[in-house]
């Protein structure tokens, strides 16, 4: 069961400041957009994929991280080949894959505070200019990375409390009583937050 | 100490929570106690001000929740019913530094002083540790360890040895005799609270005993079992 985005791990990826890391993922993500050669992004595909491959995620880890993200880029790859050219739907495809693998990269490599400390800094400058409380994002983005594998467990105890009652377990139906749970949850996080003082008004 | 309720009442929507309460606390252990619903996190809560009151005040210190929120939030610490939630950063170490950092205070003092809470309660060796991997047991210290670090004059506990075994219920206990803050513990647990100097009973949203452990328990038992 995924329990945190972060592996443990001494890679290089994970010696790496997240600065350079958050350069490399803003630089790869607007290189991108620069061909639409299939040829060049399914290179760029291949090589995300051994980057990550090198942060040491097992498969079935990496399987249950990037299932989801990558069937939804795969519904818009389709859609574009089907209104568009098929071309067009491979470029979308390998752009978006790249983008994915490198993100997933990154989170699977940064521990959480480092993130977030990362971010506060870098939001500095808007909260100099008083568009934003860097504080705010930092803890926002520490919060998701966070909390999202917690939404994938209570997925899992919804699912066994249905089997065990012998209640069809599908996905679709179990969606209310999970968001249902996951606010709940969210409002008693930010309770705790405002508890520990951990914003500053 | 002073904890301050005057005429004092919570409502949620037609719900009362908390009816009319006029109350003076000054106590360095006090014990709430009371059937499931009776009110207990509403009288809590309403402590530190995550509840305001619908009616009338509460102050602490002189402070009052509705009106000086940040810094009865500084006074008083809250560990909640389900610690899990309270715990914002994956690693125990950086989720305790994250109050101090919050507040401003300097990289290295933060390392110093969360270091120095690790010791006081004997978990130095979970400094590293994931915070979802903890145990129960483990789970309720480091929650208790990362309050305690802004130095609350005041810790409120909301059910502090629910789910806990006997071993890492003990824990707790000689955790809890050994702090120099006054605590407010709400418990079901009832041998939790026998030692302490006076105990709160709330009954559907009223407090209807006031005293020493010995006689309030007796009242419990009279309202539970009739
Ligand atoms: N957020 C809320 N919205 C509406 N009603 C609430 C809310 N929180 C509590 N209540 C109601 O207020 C009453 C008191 O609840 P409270 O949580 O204070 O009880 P408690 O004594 O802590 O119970 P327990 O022992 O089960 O923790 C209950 O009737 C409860 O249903
Ligand atoms: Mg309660």
């Amino acid at each position: 069961m995924l329990k945190s985005l972060h592996v443990e791990g001494t890679t290089l990826l994970h010696r790496l400041s997240v600065r350079t890391k958050l350069a490399v993922l803003f630089a790869a993500s607007l290189a991108v957009f620069l061909t639409v050669d299939p040829f060049v992004l399914g290179g760029a595909v291949l090589l995300s994929a051994l980057v990550f491959a090198t942060v040491g995620v097992s498969f079935s880890q990496a399987v249950s991280r990037l299932a989801w993200p990558l069937v939804s880029i795969g519904l818009v790859a389709g859609a574009t080949a089907f209104f568009e050219t098929p071309v067009h739907g491979l470029v979308v495809l390998f752009r978006f894959a790249t983008l994915i693998l490198l993100a997933a990269t990154v989170t699977a490599s940064t521990e959480v505070g480092d993130f977030m400390e990362e971010i506060t800094r870098l939001m500095m400058p808007f909260e100099r200019l008083g568009l934003v409380n860097a504080a705010d994002i930092g803890l926002a983005l520490g919060l998701v990375l966070r909390f999202v594998p917690e939404i994938a467990t209570r997925y899992e105890s919804l699912r066994e409390a249905h089997a065990a009652r012998g209640l069809p377990v599908r996905p679709l139906k179990m969606l209310a009583p999970l968001i249902i749970l996951t606010l709940k949850d969210a409002d008693m996080i930010a309770m705790a937050i405002d508890a520990r003082g951990l914003r500053r008004h | 100490m002073e904890i301050r309720f005057a005429d004092c009442s919570i409502h949620y929507g037609e719900t009362v929570a908390l009816h009319p309460l006029d109350l003076v606390l000054t106590e360095r252990r006090i014990g709430v106690i009371g059937l499931n619903g009776s009110g207990k996190t509403t009288f809590a809560r309403a402590i530190n001000g995550l509840v305001k009151p619908s009616r009338g005040h509460v102050t602490v210190n002189g402070l009052d929740t509705s009106e000086d929120g940040p810094a009865v939030l500084g006074t008083v610490g809250f560990i909640f019913q389900n610690p899990q939630n309270q715990l914002i950063l994956p690693i125990v170490a950086d989720d305790i530094a994250l109050g101090l950092k919050s507040r401003g205070v300097a990289k290295a003092e933060v390392a110093a002083r969360v270091e120095g809470i690790l010791m006081r309660f004997g978990i130095e060796h979970l400094a590293r540790r994931r915070v979802h991997a903890l145990s129960g047991g483990e789970t309720q210290l480091v929650a208790m360890a990362s309050v305690l670090v802004t130095e609350p004059d005041i810790l409120i506990l909301d059910e502090p040895t629910n789910q806990l075994d006997l071993k890492n219920r003990k824990r707790v206990i000689d955790t809890l005799a050994g702090l120099d803050e006054a605590a407010i513990v709400v418990s079901h647990d009832l041998s939790l609270i026998e030692s302490f100097e006076r105990v709160l009973l709330f009954h559907e949203g009223r407090l209807i005993a006031d005293g020493m452990p010995g006689d309030v328990v007796k009242a419990y038992e009279a309202v539970a079992l009739c």
